[in-house]
């Protein structure tokens, strides 16, 4: 029966009922969740193909019985671990990409330690990237190399890609990468030249803290964290739910910090003077312009990117020198695109079907 | 069942949604003026230099408490670096001996051909 409000009555009894049992199951296991670890991440069988300060080369064993010729390297946000593209088996990037036949490795990023702090671009890009270049050929026996750079693993892919437009590369794909640092409106207010004094925190704290990446991150969105934890109490009686959050939210939290030179040149140079975009940008004195870059390049970015917004990924494609170019824009946000359901549907067959073509 | 109109957890989740994005974008607005920066970084600077004297304090309690000192502690981190890196170009030049003598290497499982093409080219999926 249905009263004249609209209020269906005889369900009534049916959802008390249902809300009580939920209530019942959220004492279970919200004392379960205190009380237990949340799922293994990055379990992909790997191995360790060199190690050097905070730079780590991985190899991840073969899950097919033939392989692409070209192997890939994955370079990771220097922000972030990389077992955000290996979550669990059935979400792992990387198990998707071996199981499609590649051959993949990963360059991942450790905290820099005290002494690290005087690591700098040049570092980075001039020999973090071509050493690990180096050794995947060496490993592999091939010459060519696809590299896919997620965040700004794609914008130090690109400043590699522009000073050395030689490669050796022969696909890139950039997933969320921003180039027009303007656009990046909150982040480029937090580090507006006239009140933050980027050399007196370098100088004083030598790395920047995790916390202090953290803290920037969640101002995006501040509200979030709490509307998160609301959620997860609601939901706590979902395991899949919950397996989906403690994921996401420990990779989350595991931010790295910064080493301190890298990031007053990240400041300096890309936050403030805008040079990747206006065409200036140099590293080690090597001169970085995008339209040097000849190899076919895939973009992908998100629709709802609050990290990256749109507007300061967008001019990529264009200043890229490639013929062989294209964007792609996928519903989801900056982390949803390549880790979680949503990516295993949409972003991962796109890639599968564009860098498996120029694989051969 | 219910419908989403008239039940009470679906507008309960509906009205923290919109609390969500409604607080969020009030706050961005706030985050986009430059006194909010001058004020964020006033104070971010002086967590930053407080952090620092607190450093430098807790390593000389720690001087003074006979324990290793964080410079110490680096030292010893670095050395055990070194010999990893070396353990590790030991290996490498194991392999790239094994692989010149005609074997595979010595820690690798046999690697796959890499003789795979693209399902468009090899007629359906492998």
């Amino acid at each position: 029966m249905n009263a004249p409000t609209g209020v269906d009555l005889a369900a009534i009894p049916e959802r008390i009922q249902a809300e009580v049992q939920r209530a019942i199951q959220r004492s279970i296991k919200g004392v379960e969740y205190f009380s237990t670890s949340g799922p293994t991440l990055g379990s992909t069988p790997k191995d360790v193909l060199h190690s050097r300060g905070t730079m780590s080369l991985y190899h991840y064993r073969p899950m097919t019985d033939e392989i692409y010729r070209v192997p890939v390297l994955v370079v990771m946000a220097t922000t972030n671990r990389g077992y955000i593209l290996d979550l669990v088996p059935g979400q792992s990037f990387i198990e998707f990409l071996l199981k499609r036949g590649y051959d993949v490795y990963m360059l991942d990023w450790s905290a820099p330690r005290p002494e690290e702090k005087r690591l700098r671009m040049e570092d980075y890009v001039l020999d973090f990237i071509p050493d690990c270049v180096r050794r995947v050929q060496a490993d592999s026996g091939e010459q060519d190399i696809s590299l896919i750079g997620y965040c700004f693993g794609g914008v130090l892919s690109l400043l590699y890609g522009s000073i050395f437009p030689e490669g050796p590369m022969k696909n890139l794909i950039c997933f969320t990468t921003p180039i027009d640092f303007r656009e990046m409106k909150l982040f480029s207010n937090f580090s507006d030249r006239r009140y933050f004094d980027v050399d007196r925190l370098v100088d004083s704290v030598g790395n920047v803290p995790p916390e202090m990446i953290l803290s920037s991150f969640e101002m995006l969105r501040p509200a979030s964290r709490t509307v998160s934890q609301i959620q997860l109490w609601e939901n706590i009686w979902n395991d899949e739910y919950v397996k989906s959050y403690r994921m996401f939210d420990r990779w989350a939290t595991d931010t790295l910090p910064l080493a301190g030179e890298y990031f007053r040149t990240i400041t300096k140079d890309l936050m403030w003077d805008n040079k990747l975009y206006n065409d200036t940008m140099s590293v080690g004195g090597r001169t970085a312009k995008l339209e040097n870059i000849k190899v076919p390049i895939l973009h992908a970015v998100a629709e709802h990117d609050h990290i990256v917004p749109y507007d300061a990924a967008k001019h990529l494609i264009a200043k890229i020198g490639s013929a062989d170019k294209e964007e792609v824009m996928l519903k989801g946000g900056h982390v949803s695109l390549v880790a979680g359901a949503n990516a295993v549907k949409r972003l991962w067959p796109k890639l599968d079907s564009w860098l498996g073509a120029r694989s051969t | 069942m219910t419908d989403k109109i008239t039940d009470p957890v679906a507008l309960w989740q509906k009205m923290v949604g919109e609390m969500e994005k409604g607080f969020n974008s009030f706050a961005t607005k706030a985050m986009e003026t430059p006194e909010f920066s001058q004020a964020m970084n006033r104070a971010g600077g002086a967590a930053a230099g407080a952090q620092k004297q607190f450093g430098d304090l807790m390593e000389k309690y720690l001087l003074s408490l006979n324990l290793p000192s964080r410079e110490q502690m680096t030292g010893i981190a670095e050395r055990l670096q070194s010999i990893e890196g070396q353990l590790g170009e030991i290996r490498s030049m194991l392999n790239q001996m094994s692989e010149a003598s005609g074997g595979s290497p010595v820690d690798a499982a046999p690697r796959p051909p890499r003789t795979k093409r693209p399902p468009s080219e090899s007629g359906g999926s492998k």
